[in-house]
């Protein structure tokens, strides 16, 4: 799914701003090659067309995937600029692993929801009712960070809803998807009855076949995004300037527009 | 060489060139040979190096391995039962449409295996085209091991019946037409004549069409999910552990790779036996 977005995004920049280089002063052009958690596909995708448009000449090169599974690219020797990374503990392997020039930084927060198709066939109204048997549950697969936090809430829930709860959860899971957002297609298209995903995964685009089954603030967990460039960056400068613009102003209302939460 | 006139291409005429292609030739297969064994290699020589035996015999290798191995027998038996007849149609029949159902067998071969799973996700998922009828007497393909071996079908079952349909057109008519004259009927003929002769082409089809189901990926992890046990295949295994444990990644590749050199090898000795047999 992400290399099709990816191309869709390539595609769009052509008749926008190949404007040809005739007053730029010093930008030289060059490649930014970004590796992010699959969560922030909209809000990045959205970023890069604007620092496109900031750097002249500057292509913005995306992948998104779980960052488990970037981080095991990065590991492997991929060639990147810059980790954007759905959970600390990705970033601080990479840290750990040398593999990141300077300090991550958290740029954004989000939380998790329950995503249902909209016609609700397993009819699920409250956040307790993904224990019922008989819920067709998806789930991304161990590792990635989206269901780490979902683990995580129904070890917090056992203590409100009785020590089986989260075993009665699980035992509904039926499949374990590459990434969020592929769990999340899988209630998207109806095959599914439920899944747990980011708020800001409840995009504009499934809005009309999907609900959102909200968990209790008590039970929720606050996952904190953390960025930073990569010490093989080809060039270091521009890997500095998106942290700077997803940082900036610019880049914490985009995010907030996608139902992210300020990391401040 | 472009001056020298086409008709006069016998071998004699050039020595030089002729060592020089035949060279070549050996050259070209020494690379095809390298670039295929240093991959296989590779995977042994970190398996060894890593020490990572170990997660051959793990739980999530061996329900892989057991889901591949009864998946893919499933699919074989299914896929033999209905393909074997459908070939013989398809090579002795003439009837109308014969060209687009020939042209849609091909289909599958051609198809990216993910725009499969997409394919039968939209027809057999819970709100797909036939799905939601099933879906409405409470029967769900998704997320079962029935939609793993329906996913391996689809992709693999075009190269039996294509093998298959070239080795039953190959029987000449005037033999099976003999045997009748000799008072065999249709049904007999086809299983005591036509298949023993087309046999080879038969097992060949086989095999390339369960080395495909083997494989398959794209179809299965988008139609039937990925869940341990009931859907995750090797290959699902192989991709799921690469996100964590590269190290198990490695093993099942081995693994994987043992497993269908064991088949290939019975394949190969019981079809020689079967052919000096039939002499």
């Amino acid at each position: 799914m992400s290399a099709i977005v990816l191309v869709g995004l390539t595609g769009c920049r052509h008749g926008s701003n190949n404007s040809g280089s005739g007053g730029g002063d010093k930008e030289q052009g060059g490649t930014l090659t970004i590796l992010a958690a699959s969560s922030l596909i909209d809000a990045f995708g959205e970023l890069g067309k604007t620092f496109e448009k900031q750097n002249e000449g500057v292509e913005v090169k995306q992948s998104f995937e779980s960052s488990s599974t970037l981080l095991t690219q990065i590991q492997q020797g991929a060639s990147a600029d810059v980790f954007a990374s759905a959970a600390q503990e990705e970033m601080n392997t990479a840290v750990k692993d040398g593999l990141v020039a300077g300090k991550p930084e958290v740029f954004v927060k989000n939380c998790e929801i329950i995503m249902v198709p909209n016609d609700n066939p397993a009819d699920i109204t409250e956040f307790r009712d993904v224990a019922d048997p008989g819920v067709k549950l998806a789930l991304a697969q161990k590792d990635v960070p989206a269901a780490d936090y979902a683990i995580e809430i129904l070890g917090k829930a056992n203590a409100q809803y009785g020590s089986d709860f989260k075993e009665d959860v699980l035992s509904n899971v039926v499949s374990r998807e590459a990434d969020v957002r592929a769990s999340v297609n899988r209630v998207v298209v109806g095959d599914a009855d439920a899944t747990f995903g980011y708020k800001s995964d409840y995009t504009i685009d499934i809005r009309d076949r999907v609900k959102v089954i909200s968990i209790p603030p008590d039970l929720n967990i606050i996952a904190t995004y953390p960025i930073a460039a990569l010490k093989d960056a080809e060039d270091p400068e521009l890997a500095k300037k998106w942290v700077e613009l997803v940082t900036s102003k610019e880049g914490q209302r985009v995010l907030k527009k996608l139902n992210f939460e300020p990391a401040a | 060489m472009k001056e020298r006139s086409k008709e006069d291409s016998s071998p004699r005429t050039f020595p030089r060139g002729d060592t020089l292609a035949s060279g070549l030739a050996v050259a070209a297969l020494a690379l095809v040979a390298g670039f295929i064994s240093l991959p296989i290699l590779s995977l042994v020589v970190w398996t060894i190096s890593e020490d990572s035996w170990r997660a051959m015999v793990s739980p999530v290798a061996r329900d892989a391995l057991f889901l591949s191995m009864r998946t893919t027998a499933i699919s074989m038996f299914i896929i033999v039962l209905i393909g074997t007849p459908a070939a013989y149609v398809l090579a002795r029949m003439n009837f109308r449409g014969k060209r687009l159902v020939d042209a849609l067998v091909d289909i599958p071969a051609v198809l990216p295996p993910s725009a499969a799973g997409i394919a039968l996700l939209l027809a057999f998922g819970r709100f797909g085209l036939v799905g939601r009828y099933f879906d409405a007497f409470g029967v769900t393909i998704s997320f079962t091991t029935a939609a793993v071996v329906m996913a391996e079908i689809f992709v693999a079952a075009h190269f039996y019946v294509r093998q298959a349909s070239i080795g039953f057109a190959r029987v000449r008519r005037d033999v099976e037409e003999a045997a009748m004259v000799d008072g065999a009927g249709r049904f007999s003929v086809f299983t005591r004549v036509t298949i023993p002769l087309a046999f080879p082409a038969l097992v060949a089809g086989a095999v390339t069409a369960w080395a495909r189901a083997l494989g398959e990926f794209g179809g299965t992890v988008i139609f039937a999910g990925s869940f341990r046990g009931i859907t995750q295949t090797i290959p699902l295994a192989i991709f799921a552990e690469f996100q964590g444990d590269i190290d198990a990644a490695v093993a099942l590749s081995v693994l994987v790779l043992g497993f269908a050199f064991v088949v290939i090898l019975a394949v190969r000795y019981l079809t020689a036996r079967s052919t000096q047999y039939q002499e």
